[in-house]
């Protein structure tokens, strides 16, 4: 390396246009993708919004009729209060579930709790396709594992059509989403747990708080960045992360019961071949999911200013 | 004293019947698949819940061809792998350039870039879909691999940033002084001391982009170029294949990241709480 570069010792010397310029260097590369395949598909979208588009002949100009369609069209509004009831559902049970698990699990002496661990962050790794078509199987009503095992634990008469009957299909794709990422969760609040000092909880003891008490004065105050970050995490993305699970588990059916946003979103752009809806569709999705990213940020320049 | 053992003991009692709980809800699911992908049609009617009886491998060797699991195999390793040179170095590069360099426009460029963590990757999937036929990409493997690059770019940069920021400042005049260039100080002396950093982005994002569904199923139209995961969902289409055989096939989709998780979980876990908790 001492070759390659005569060390530039003095101070004079140090400030060569190269050196200058190499902060922005830098950062050439990342800008580049980033204006390309992130902000400037973004505006050729909302550009694409307002035309009439099937992706091969010439764009018409539309005006706002794409929007005035979108806004005035019922199966979009379905769509989109299929989709807040998955991402709300998703968000809360996830998180309340992990929570619980980890207060059990979250004790000095637990032997096993390693392999445990391991285990139930194993659907994790797995992509949504895979866990999508495993889950439809087990809830298929002739082969599934789902409906025999519920008779056999006496359950029977609630057997329902767990992906045919509109009422239900949306929950047990939900469900599924749950499934696969509760093992995470509950690993995020353990290490949040497992961080609060011991102390807190002896003091509390000595002053004779009860077990609801610690937990509500000690617990649930320590954990409150663990608490925010997971929300956070979970919520972000259950807007319009949902496409391959839905897509794989029932298509938006029964009937458009479990047709979300993003599904119905592709499905008006390659199957209707109409890009201009589509895109329309989109920009009113972003616009949902907009106020909670400002949130975000907001949360994650205050980091900032803490460092 | 006897009381609080009483307690303790039953706590703990109830601690493993929801651990055991748990385990089958979040283990036997998978284990099913696997058991079913190594039976006989027939036994996969007579006996569904239990391993087989007799274990039958002929499954993987059908699922493995009809499925055409190798050339969708390729694909996704030839897209993940270029997917990750292009975006770990690049976001590097700008992640260390926002972190520890002082320059005019610091602050404003890295939030404009932060901005593109608030537009979604499943709102952003069909504008990039629209410019990709705009551009006549569709079906191009590696064209496919920059927009991944490129949509994941501020993201990586934002997780990079905590890393970067924690080493000890001077670090860099140290190693201009013993004759680094500043790329250099950059590459040989603050990289090495981000390996946690480099290992998260490479989980976490190799492990969402292998997965990625949604935009490869618009973009790769042709079985030549199809991933896993798009070869996949079309297998479990097809109306004329065995339940044995599909099951063997999402195994051999799942096993290489199962096998990959049991032998790196430590780095898994840590590496995916440790960003989550800092992200």
């Amino acid at each position: 390396m001492s070759a390659k570069s005569k060390a530039p010792k003095s101070p004079l010397m140090r400030e060569s246009i190269g050196d200058m310029l190499f902060p922005y260097l830098m950062i050439v590369p990342a800008f580049l993708l980033f204006m390309v395949f992130t902000i400037y598909p973004f505006a050729f979208g909302f550009y694409v919004s307002f035309h009439k588009w099937d992706g091969l002949t010439a764009m018409k100009w539309l005006g706002l009729r794409n929007y005035i369609n979108v806004v005035t069209d019922p199966e979009f509004w379905a769509a989109m209060k299929h989709t807040v009831i998955y991402a709300l559902c998703v968000t809360i049970v996830k998180n309340i579930i992990a929570v619980i698990l980890a207060l059990f699990l979250a004790r000095d002496h637990l032997p096993g709790r390693t392999l445990f661990r391991t285990a139930t962050y194993l659907p994790v790794t797995l992509s949504y396709v895979v866990i999508g078509v495993l889950w439809k199987w087990i809830f298929n009503p002739t082969f599934g594992l789902l409906n025999p095992f519920m008779r056999a634990i006496g359950l029977g008469n609630y057997i329902v059509g767990w992906l045919s009957d509109e009422r239900i299909a949306l929950y047990s794709v939900i469900f599924v989403d749950i499934w696969k990422w509760i093992g995470f969760h509950m690993v995020m609040y353990l290490a949040g747990l497992t961080s609060i000092s011991k102390d807190y909880y002896e003091a509390a003891a000595i002053d004779g708080a009860s077990g609801w008490q610690r937990f509500r004065h000690i617990t649930v105050p320590q954990l409150n960045s663990t608490i925010f970050t997971n929300i956070l995490m979970s919520m972000s993305g259950a807007f319009t992360a949902n496409y391959a699970i839905v897509n794989m588990m029932t298509g938006g059916g029964p009937n458009g019961s479990t047709e979300v946003a993003a599904t119905l979103i592709v499905k008006t752009g390659l199957k209707y071949i109409n890009l201009g809806k589509a895109n329309a569709m989109t920009f009113v999705l972003f616009l949902f999911t907009f106020a909670m990213g400002m949130f975000q940020l907001k949360t994650i320049s205050h980091d900032e200013n803490y460092e | 004293m006897v009381e609080s053992k009483k307690f303790e003991v039953g706590s703990l009692v109830i601690c493993y019947i929801i651990m055991a709980i748990v385990l089958v809800l979040t283990v036997y699911p998978l284990l099913w698949m696997i058991f079913s992908s190594c039976k006989t049609v027939n036994e996969f009617y007579s006996n569904s819940w239990l391993p087989p009886v007799q274990w039958y491998f002929g499954n993987f060797i059908t699922a493995w061809t009809r499925a055409k699991m190798g050339v969708r195999y390729l694909n996704s390793l030839l897209i993940t792998g270029t997917y990750l040179l292009i975006n770990i170095p690049v976001s590097m590069c700008a992640s260390y350039s926002f972190s520890r360099l002082q320059f005019k426009g610091r602050k404003k460029l890295y939030t404009a870039m932060l901005s593109g963590i608030l537009i979604p990757t499943g709102v952003l999937t069909l504008p990039i879909y629209s410019v990709m036929v705009n551009f006549r990409l569709i079906n191009n493997r590696i064209g496919l691999a920059f927009v991944y690059a490129g949509m994941s770019v501020a993201f990586s940069t934002f997780i990079m940033h905590t890393f970067f920021v924690s080493l000890p400042k001077g670090l860099e005049e140290a190693a201009t002084i013993d004759g680094c260039s500043r790329f250099g100080a950059f590459a040989r002396v603050i990289v090495p001391l981000t390996k946690p950093g480099i290992m998260i982005l490479l989980i976490y994002n190799g492990i969402s982009n292998w997965g990625e569904y949604h935009l490869a199923s618009l973009v790769l139209t042709t079985n030549a170029k199809q991933t896993v995961p798009v070869g996949m969902a079309l297998f479990q289409d097809n109306q004329a294949i065995e339940y044995t055989v599909l099951f063997a096939a999402l195994t051999l989709a799942t096993v290489p990241l199962v096998v990959l998780y049991v032998f790196c979980q430590k780095a898994f876990i840590t590496g995916m709480t440790a960003g989550a908790v800092k992200g």
